[in-house]
């Protein structure tokens, strides 16, 4: 199962979440300071104080090791039975969560996916801004490569025309 | 309807701080989401509303049951628009705002249409929306369409099928395993994620069925399998066909493994890895099996990768648990690794390295981590105190420098977990290695000066107090013990004030001195600390009363309680206050269930400082309440165990009867729990005829019938027995329920006047040795079982015949005797050859038992074990042999 897919930007708030419908898992969100009571009914079925405790590891874990990595350089963590690939792209860092089936490897896979339709949603690794802009994209472009925790498409040419509703070209 | 759009390309890019979304607010969007319903739609505007209601909803921004109605129903009119893009964002829209049941009927004609349109990706979508928003009777309306597109010839439209399919097991599993020879193709289809996603499926419709996984799997294994990911899919369901037909291969070779093998040279590096790994986990894995796998995983721990190297390092890991020397030749590659960029892959590479390493290469290893500690998180560096400790115990000679190690981390920064894992483990290493023992206390005293912990402090303090006057020197830990008292908070000075009186106690030259500390305690703030001062003042003889017995002050102090706290506290609730004073004796000693020592990981050592398992509070004082309470058996002495309720009558049958066995000295009483699950009848008179004709030495003195026995409120019959005084008597019961029963009128719920005798066959019932032994942990097996001695140790051999497992032997022994594991020896670690298990409890007539274990297994899986038995009476010891002899 994918647990989680995250986007934050460069202060870890979250700009987009591609939930796991297991769990999952919440950042500080975008605009305001302070986490807020809205995201906790998103955790589903997770006990409140493994919320708390997952909601800070993440962040520790990006502040602590993002800095200074290059783009799509990938790092990855694993705590407790949950294995965690993450990277940075631009202004944007991204957190691939998963468990069983989905190892490290297997989310390797997925945060390819994943980064390289953002690269091409947006035309070039993206700004802040720009990632923005490209909202409604990349939320269609996680809805090909994710569903309900399992991974469907990973090529990006194909998620490409995917998102347009054209046929895939190898077909 | 024109609309000045804002021109979003790259040419404002050096405004990035502005947010399109700034000031978003969910009124203003759904005031605006109102386009939805002109008359000519605009495209472009809805699909931007719909990304700000999408923005919204990921913000953690929440609709109520109106607007999320209202937002649905216009979302609903926009398939009106023959607009791609716009089509492509209600898809999304209508997924993530999941409707209710009630709403979903609006918009499955629309679905359903889009569903059979000739455009492709139109049905590809529709499936996914529809089975992420249906329920059970809409699905077998669209099962046809379903069915069809598991094996339509455009991938995409079989890929959504055939994932819809897989969410749909977990709620509608009847109908997606119908759909099993649709999947089958699909398996064989040339798309690589359709037979991905086709095998993930096929594999759960047949999960349950092993010759199906194993057929699916020898098929696949000669075929051809596309995508990587799926031929991941297929080694694992490979390797759970290996474990499953283990057990029926007599020759040595392997099915599969040649497979597995294979796998090592795919292209694909994510099937090179999850085959090194399969071959890693297989049981009882050779070294011959083993090395080929290693050696990609070496290859992997140079990548240039991270992942890769994380996942290689992690399966080296696990492998050095159970085969240490297989990784040996790894260990240059991973000490590089230990200055690797990424934490988690240094860590893992240290903790490995400590586990294959070598005794001459401990100091260069220790010099590596101590530069690499200080940049890790808590977590991790619990992890490696773990790995230290352990490589501590395994090369005793090297105490000094891991020890030493150990203290210097002890002063730096650090939470209370890490902390704790640092005491634990310098406890652990003082207890294990005698020439340790001075060092570590004076580094644990060097602690608990400048320690913000209380509950540490209190900790080490009471481990002082039993080690420290054992020492060569005492006197030189008074300085610190004494020094908690002036500096520290109430609960340590307590702590401090006790432990100055173990030393008191036992070292004479001291005693004199220790008054002095002692009575000076008497003017503390704290009234806690002043009477302990005074308790032991008086104990010890400091305050020149009549001195008790020196064995009697040792067992006070020193003498563990013998009660599970968790009983102790429950009895103390119940106690009321009285002319009669509370008697610790009458606290059950039971220990009712050990969740802590279950969890705990396979091998891995309890922690030096913790309290003696404890259980939730028992039941046991509730059975030895009623049972006091019937007159008939108030003179049978105390209880001395209850046994957990034992079924007499399948599930689901017209009387529900369980029993419990009350054991006493000389008596034995079942206590009959039954149920009557009919509504139309009333039972009366109920009791159980018991033949106790087989086991001779029970004879039945008195049986206490239940009156009536009404519909679904549950009642008990006891039926008595005496035996012999302190033996264990064993024997079989058969058990007749016999009552007479009367018709109830469902509607007055009246009974009729008349009844009739009836008789209903229950299960036998047997007494076995275990029901005479209670489960008594000790907090320390070893001191325990040094302390009493080897007067009444009985030693021997047994063969235990071929067993599947060596867990399965274990744990059929500890059954057997019905005695409590102790730190956590029940737990075999997968592969071992040989365990060792521990066992505590207290025979009939209080007699303490402890029971040590040594199992090992061959080749055929035949299991010997030799079992040493110390207790306090040599009959006891014998009768242990007796029962593990004829069981």
């Amino acid at each position: 199962m994918i647990l989680a897919v995250l986007f934050a930007n460069s202060e870890g708030n979250i700009l987009v979440e591609r939930k796991g419908w297991v769990m999952s898992l919440g950042l500080p969100v975008m605009g305001h300071p302070v986490f807020v009571d809205k995201r906790e009914q998103r955790f589903n079925g997770v006990p409140a104080e493994e919320r708390l405790h997952w909601r800070s590891f993440l962040v520790k874990l990006g502040a602590d090791n993002l800095k200074g990595v290059k783009n799509e350089e990938l790092l990855v963590a694993s705590h407790k039975s949950v294995y965690i690939v993450y990277t940075v792209l631009g202004d944007v860092s991204i957190f691939v969560v998963g468990k069983d089936e989905y190892d490290e490897l297997a989310l390797a896979e997925v945060i390819f996916a994943v980064t390289s339709a953002v690269k091409d949603a947006c035309g070039k690794i993206p700004t802040e801004r720009l990632f923005l802009d490209k909202y409604g994209k990349i939320c269609l472009c996680l809805d090909e490569i994710v569903w309900k925790g399992l991974l469907e498409n990973t090529e990006k040419d194909r998620i490409r025309r995917l998102v347009r509703l054209k046929p895939p070209t190898e077909f | 309807m024109a609309q000045p759009l804002v021109k979003k390309d790259d040419d404002r890019d050096d405004e990035a701080e502005y947010s399109p979304f700034l000031g978003i607010e969910k009124g203003a969007v759904l005031q605006e989401a109102r386009v939805f319903n002109d008359p000519q739609l605009d495209p472009r505007r809805c699909s931007q509303v719909i990304t700000k209601l999408l923005y919204l909803l990921n913000q953690g921004e929440t609709f109520t049951k109106i607007e999320a109605t209202e937002v649905f129903f216009a979302v609903t009119k926009l398939f009106q628009s023959r607009d791609i893009g716009l089509r492509r964002m209600v898809y999304l829209m209508i997924k993530e705002l999941s409707p209710s049941a009630d709403e979903v009927i609006i918009v499955t004609s629309s679905l359903m249409k889009d569903m059979n349109s000739k455009t492709d990706m139109y049905r590809a979508n529709a499936i996914r929306v529809l089975c992420r928003i249906t329920d059970g009777t809409l699905l077998t309306q669209i099962e046809r369409y379903l069915k069809q597109a598991i094996v339509d010839k455009n991938p995409v439209v079989a890929s959504a099928a055939l994932v819809s399919g897989i969410h749909l097991l977990q709620t509608n599993p009847e109908i997606v395993k119908r759909w099993s020879n649709e999947v089958q193709e699909a398996v064989q289809s040339r798309a690589a994620l359709v037979q991905f996603h086709a095998l993930a499926l096929l594999h759960q419709i047949r999960q349950n069925d092993r010759l199906a996984v194993s057929k699916l799997v020898t098929s696949l294994t000669r075929g051809t399998v596309r995508s990587p990911l799926a031929q991941c899919l297929l080694i694992r369901y490979t390797t759970q066909v290996i474990r499953e037909s283990a057990n029926n291969t007599q020759t040595g070779d392997r099915p599969f493994y040649d497979f597995l093998e294979s796998c090592l040279r795919h292209k694909a590096e994510m099937v090179i890895f999850e085959a090194a790994r399969a071959i890693t986990e297989l049981n009882g894995v050779t070294s011959r099996e083993l090395t080929p796998a290693i050696t990609v995983l070496q290859l992997f721990l140079s990548s240039s990768k991270p992942v890769l190297r994380f996942a290689a390092v992690r399966t080296l890991n696990k492998v050095a648990m159970t085969h240490p020397m297989a990784v040996t030749n790894c260990n240059i590659d991973m000490e590089s690794l230990i200055s690797d960029q990424n934490r988690s892959i240094a860590t893992l590479a240290i903790t490995t390295l400590l586990k294959t390493g070598n005794e001459s290469s401990v100091d260069r290893l220790m010099k590596q981590i101590t530069n690499f500690m200080s940049d890790i998180a808590d977590e991790f560096k619990i992890v490696v105190v773990e790995a230290i400790r352990s490589l501590c115990l395994k090369f005793p000679l090297k105490y000094r420098s891991l020890m030493n190690f150990l203290s210097n981390i002890l002063r730096e920064e650090g939470g209370f977990e890490y902390k704790k894992a640092i005491v634990d483990s310098i406890v652990i290493l003082i207890r294990d290695i005698p020439e340790a023992k001075e060092s570590g206390l004076l580094h644990l005293c060097e602690f608990i000066e400048d320690c913000e912990f209380t509950y540490l402090s209190t900790q080490i303090l009471h481990f002082l107090g039993i080690e420290g006057p054992k020492t060569s020197d005492p006197s030189k830990y008074i300085r610190y013990i004494y020094n908690r008292v002036h500096l520290e908070n109430a609960t340590v000075r307590a702590a401090a004030v006790s432990t100055l009186a173990k030393f008191g106690a036992v070292v004479d030259s001291l005693k004199p001195r220790i008054f002095v500390l002692l009575r000076r305690c008497l003017y503390d703030s704290d009234d806690e600390v002043r009477d302990r001062a005074t308790l032991y003042l008086n104990t010890l003889g400091g305050d020149g009363t009549a001195v008790e017995t020196d064995k009697d002050v040792k067992d006070f102090l020193f003498g563990a309680l013998d009660i599970p706290l968790a009983n102790l506290e429950t009895s103390l609730k119940n106690y009321t206050p009285s002319e009669e004073p509370f008697d610790i004796n009458s606290v059950p000693k039971e220990v009712k269930s050990q969740p802590l020592t279950e969890k705990k990981a396979p091998g891995k050592k309890p922690a030096g400082l913790g309290t003696p398992p404890s259980g939730p509070p028992s039941t046991e004082d509730a059975y030895e309440k009623l049972l006091s309470s019937i007159p008939e058996f108030s003179d049978f002495g105390k209880l001395f165990k209850s046994s957990a309720p034992v079924e007499l009558t399948e599930a689901e049958t017209e009387y529900a009867v369980n029993v419990v066995k009350h054991i006493f000295d000389s008596y034995v009483v079942f206590q009959y729990n039954c149920t009557n699950t009919i509504p139309e009848q009333l039972l009366e008179n109920v009791v159980v005829i018991v033949d106790a004709s087989d086991p001779e030495e029970f004879a039945e003195v008195a049986s206490k019938p239940l009156r009536s026995l009404p519909y679904d409120s549950p009642g008990q019959t006891f039926v008595a027995f005496e035996k012999p005084e302190g033996v264990p008597a064993v024997g079989k019961f058969s058990n007749m329920l016999k009552f007479i029963v009367k018709e109830v009128d469902p509607s007055t719920g009246e009974a009729e006047e008349d009844g009739v005798e009836d008789e209903y066959q229950l299960e036998d019932l047997e007494v076995v040795a275990a029901d005479y032994m209670m489960k008594v942990g000790v907090s320390n097996f070893r001191n325990a079982w040094e302390s009493m001695g080897p007067d009444c140790e009985r030693v021997d051999e047994y063969g235990l015949g071929p067993r599947e497992s060596l867990a399965e032997a274990v744990s059929a022994v500890i059954s057997l005797l019905g005695m409590q594991p102790c730190e956590g020896t029940e737990v075999v670690p997968n592969n071992s050859r040989s365990h060792t298990c521990l066992l505590s409890g207290v025979f009939i007539g209080n007699v303490k038992v402890l029971v040590r274990l040594q199992f090992g297994i061959d080749g055929p899986k035949e299991v010997a074990m030799k079992l040493a038995v110390r207790s306090e009476d040599e009959n006891v010891s014998d009768m242990i042999h007796e029962i593990v002899a004829s069981g």
